[in-house]
């Protein structure tokens, strides 16, 4: 009721974007007809199958292998290879029917139609097929809740179950990683041809060093270092801290606070090309007859911004993302 | 690091001898007999190589032009023997260490980006990974130092290298309870100028030495039961240390030539001392659960508590003033030691309830809570002749401070069709924040803010077929209270994304995205707006056997201003204006072959050409050919181009050839 009431307040408050008030009402829209067509959609008692359509058996994966010998022998190298061998999950000799169905059907007729091919399933429905192994795993912690996930990104999407060779599911060298990724993300991997940039299109990183694919309790997929620190300090551990005098939008904002990490055109991938107005764009407390309500606004003291001396002003506050010994980040 | 890399090469080596007995045979030809036979026993596995991988390594030439110092801030690809890549993979048929072996090594031989990677394991009992990156950060640009100081273009220059190594060892992966142990160290060291600052008035370019390391160890066990419940308890810790030197003895004027007085600022000897060190102890609680099946769980706690002691100091003689009271003095000698104390609590958790077929309810909550205490001491002793003791400044502020965030989000899909999935959800962020407020504060040490932000979400992924898919993401958002002048206040957010499969050998993919951001606050006028717009083409007739193209162009636009104080704390508009247009291509054709070899053409490369507020351009063209010598060897040439060029910063350009020739072995 809490979530509605909050709804309402931010349907109220958003009058002054338009965009936002259709948007939230078509939601709102969307979620009553859902529960009105989801209760309207479940059967009463499921009906008995005619004769002529008895449910499929299971034939086991050496008959799969007579037609399919180039997957049966690309599977043999497969991650998924312990699910034909091993007993855990109790499909011991029917690896390819735990994903694809019982497959009786399909032997017989070498129809399409008559066997599940995941590839084809929408993408809630092929995941289910995955995590009927994998939902109580340590990469669902964030799934629920992934971009991905809201999105429809199925599992197929990045692993490829039927794949050979040194990369099993998903490829593990970093300029493979990228190339996937950027696959759907080509917006994002233009910037990285950008001239400041982390290495990536040099292969000296992969996305997955900062994002967890699966999900995260950061915002952007960011991964986690020691326990719940952004993962950018896994490479940048001298700008952890904790400092004596800390600079609060690091903690607050974080990185992109100044930063632009997939890539700028300008140096040291900042947002603005002049390190001045990085910083003055915050630490301008501009006379207002409302509250701005903002940390930072402290201005400077008085520099002449005409000279180049105070242009830069990290020559002088050097220890901008926090300090041991002074409070003005000056050493 | 050079022996590691020697171990690793030497491991095929080594793995060989006893492997050569236990050879398999040739591998069976796919006949349709031996298939029929297969089928009527179970088949092994198809018989290969227990070794395969390749090597290449070759000579690098690199002609420049134009400004070195960019180039290497930019490129910094050097010249020389190089071993550029290298991977290979064992498999072992009895089994015995490990059932394979996975190892690369790309960029060694004074590349600036050198790493190596080891992946082994045993189906059952181990999964071991060893992860090593040599990465050089080296940065020296004019504009970002002061063109007037007479000593030139060369404050905040850092010729540094971060380096990463990681070991993680999972124990019985695949079981139901995995213990697993790992070790991450991450270090910096090199050499850099920093500035010395004294009292504000002027600023020294002195040499350091950077010095920091990070070493982080962890063990935990993860417990997956029946596949409806997961626990994951881990614990680790931390030590940090930062020994960063400077020091310098000569006559340094600093930046600033303009006398004080009629006395000149100088600096005659320094000797600057870090000693940080840092621990930390943290652990970690992960659990999902699956009670019905029409119900998720999942959640987890994570706390940390990173801790840093300090010790610094400084000495400092020549001729400096207090520009307050106007004295000068000829030394001066800096105390500092402190602690900070930073307990870090996170916590969030979830569900996912599938109520009907159709609708999924996805609701989440999210704490992050940062309590920071700090007793930093610095003490300033003056020295107005080296034996006269001056003004003595103690500075001892000890404050704590708080951050909270918190974060509840709903989400409801609904399949309104098999191909059409509809997405409405709303969240709320809220939290507040105690800080220590700047020097020239009127309202006390500490500053507070808050944040309060209502968020609207909807989407929807669209997929009438195989061929066509469309994803859509919408995010708009009105807030109370904001901490920061450039924060997110009134936006939106819309992201789309299509892809279509023209045909088999064909694909299109496009993305469009934008981004609005509004501050209406009279203090503030913050007005952000960003488009990005990409489309992706991949054509590959045949599979890609003889050709293969792909082709990326994007499109992005960049406005922002918001009001700040300027020249002399007078009002201003600080504008910001980036148009780009970003291509990238890569054709791969297979010319015609001989002696049943195929040499291999790639042609391609990328542009960046960026206008409005700090315009430039950076041209990265490459060729390279593959020819084939034998079937185990190839012979590879590279060209690839670096040109950049800043209208605003015409000394900051280079232009760069580099040449490579080497060969590839493959097993």
């Amino acid at each position: 009721m809490t979530a509605l009431l909050r709804l309402v307040e931010s349907t109220r408050r958003a009058r002054r974007l338009p965009a936002v008030r259709g948007v939230v009402l078509l939601a709102m829209a969307a979620l009553c007809t859902a529960a009105s067509w989801g209760a309207q959609d479940k059967p009463a008692a499921p009906a008995p199958p005619p004769a002529a359509t008895q449910p499929a058996e299971y034939v086991g994966s050496q008959t799969c292998q007579m037609c399919h010998e180039d997957l049966f022998n690309a599977f043999q190298k497969n991650p998924h290879q312990q699910v034909e061998t091993g007993n855990k999950h109790g499909w011991a000799t029917k690896a390819c029917e735990s994903c694809h169905g019982p497959g009786s059907k399909h032997a017989d007729s070498a129809s399409a139609a008559d066997i599940r091919n995941p590839a084809k399933l929408k993408a809630a429905e092929a995941d289910k097929i995955c995590l009927t192994c994998h939902l109580n795993q340590p990469t669902n912690v964030g799934r629920i809740n992934s971009s991905h996930a809201r999105n429809q990104v199925s599992c197929t999407a990045c692993h490829s179950i039927h794949a050979n060779g040194p990369n099993g599911l998903v490829p593990r060298k970093q300029t493979d990683i990228n190339k996937l990724c950027a696959g759907c993300h080509a917006d994002i991997w233009a910037s990285f041809q950008r001239p400041y940039k982390h290495r990536l299109p040099e292969g000296a990183m992969s996305c997955v060093d900062c994002h967890n694919p699966h999900g995260s309790f950061l915002p952007r997929l960011m991964q986690t270092v020691s326990a719940n620190e952004p993962g950018c300090f896994k490479c940048h551990g001298d700008k952890r801290g904790p400092f004596t005098y800390e600079h609060p939008p690091v903690r607050l904002e974080g990185c992109t606070a100044c930063h632009q990490p997939h890539g700028s055109a300008n140096p040291r991938m900042l947002t603005r090309p002049e390190v001045r107005f990085v910083c003055l764009e915050c630490h301008s407390n501009m006379p207002s007859t409302t509250p701005a309500a903002t940390l930072g606004t402290i201005p400077p003291a008085i520099h002449d911004l005409r000279s180049p001396r105070f242009q830069n002003c990290n020559l002088c506050h050097q220890k901008v993302h926090g300090s041991y010994v002074s409070r003005d980040f000056l050493k | 690091m050079r022996y590691l890399l020697a171990l690793i090469l030497m491991v095929p080596a080594l793995a060989q001898q006893p492997e050569q007995p236990a050879k398999p045979a040739a591998p069976a030809a796919a006949t349709p007999a031996q298939t029929e036979e297969k089928t009527e026993s179970p088949v092994p596995a198809p018989a290969e190589d227990w070794l395969t991988g390749s090597v290449d390594f070759g000579y690098r030439w690199v002609s420049d032009a134009g400004n070195f110092q960019s180039y290497r801030s930019v490129v910094n690809l050097g010249q020389g023997p190089k071993l550029t890549g290298m991977d290979f993979t064992i498999l072992d048929p009895q089994k015995r260490l490990f059932d394979r072996l996975d190892a690369r090594a790309y960029g060694w031989g004074g590349d600036p980006y050198s790493t190596a990677h080891v992946d082994a394991r045993k189906q059952g009992i181990y999964d071991f990974s060893f992860d090593y990156r040599n990465i050089a950060y080296f940065d020296a640009l004019p504009s970002y130092s002061n063109p007037l100081a007479p000593a030139g273009f060369d404050e905040q220059a850092f010729d540094t290298h971060r380096r990463n190594t990681s070991f993680s060892l999972d124990l019985r992966p695949g079981k139901q309870i995995i213990p697993y142990l790992a070790f991450d160290r991450n270090s910096g060291y090199g050499h850099g100028i920093d500035t010395w600052v004294q009292d504000s008035n002027d600023e020294f370019a002195v040499p350091t030495l950077l010095r920091d390391s990070t070493n982080n160890y962890r063990a935990g066990v993860r417990i997956e039961w029946c596949n409806c419940f997961h626990l994951t308890l881990e614990v680790g810790g931390t030590t940090f240390k930062d020994d960063d030197l400077a020091s310098y003895s000569g006559t340094n004027y600093g930046d600033n030539p303009v006398p004080l007085l009629g006395q000149t600022l100088v600096l005659n000897s320094l000797q600057q001392a870090y000693g940080i060190r840092g621990s930390s102890i943290y652990s970690k609680v992960l659990a999902t659960a699956s009670p019905f099946s029409w119900l998720n769980l999942y959640g987890q706690f994570l706390y940390s508590e990173p801790k840093t002691t300090v010790n610094y100091t400084d000495s400092a003689t020549g001729n400096f003033a207090l520009i307050g009271s106007l004295l000068f003095y000829s030394g001066q000698q800096n105390l500092g030691t402190g602690a900070a104390n930073q307990p870090h609590t996170s916590a969030n958790a979830g569900f996912e309830m599938r109520p009907f077929r159709r609708l999924r309810i996805v609701e989440s909550w999210m704490t992050d809570r940062y309590h920071d205490a700090a007793s930093p001491l610095t003490a300033e002793q003056i020295l107005l002749t080296p034996k006269t003791l001056g003004p003595d400044l103690i500075t001892a502020p000890n404050y704590t401070q708080t951050v909270n965030y918190n974060q509840q989000q709903t989400d409801v899909l609904f399949d309104l069709t098999s191909k059409l999935t509809l997405r409405g959800g709303y969240r709320y962020v809220w939290g507040d924040a105690t800080v220590l407020a700047g020097q020239l504060s009127q309202s006390g040490p500490l500053a507070s803010g808050q944040l309060s932000r209502n968020v609207g979400l909807a989407g929807l992924t669209f997929r009438p077929s195989q061929k066509l898919s469309v994803n859509l993401d919408y995010e708009g958002a009105s807030s109370d209270r904001i901490y920061f002048r450039t924060s997110l206040n009134d936006y939106y957010k819309l992201r789309a994304r299509a892809r279509y499969q023209v045909a088999a050998s064909l694909m299109l993919q496009a993305n469009f995205q934008v981004l609005n951001n509004q501050n209406p606050n009279a203090a503030i006028q913050y007005n952000f707006g960003s488009r990005d717009n990409s489309l992706a083409v991949y054509w590959t007739p045949a599979g890609g056997k003889r050709i293969s193209v792909m082709g990326e162009y994007d499109r992005s636009s960049l406005s922002s201003s918001i009001d700040y104080l300027g020249l002399f704390l007078s009002p201003a508009v600080s504008f910001y204006r980036e148009n780009a247009h970003t291509a990238s291509s890569t054709i791969d054709i297979a010319l015609p072959g001989y002696a049943g070899l195929t040499p291999k053409f790639t042609a391609g490369g990328s542009l960046f050409i960026s206008s409005g507020t700090r315009p430039s351009r950076y041209y990265q063209p490459l060729m390279r050919l593959s020819l084939p010598l034998q079937k185990r060897v190839s012979w590879n040439t590279e060209w690839k181009y670096y040109g950049y060029g800043e209208q605003f910063y015409l000394y900051e350009g280079f232009r760069a050839q580099v040449f490579m020739t080497g060969l590839r072995l493959t097993r």
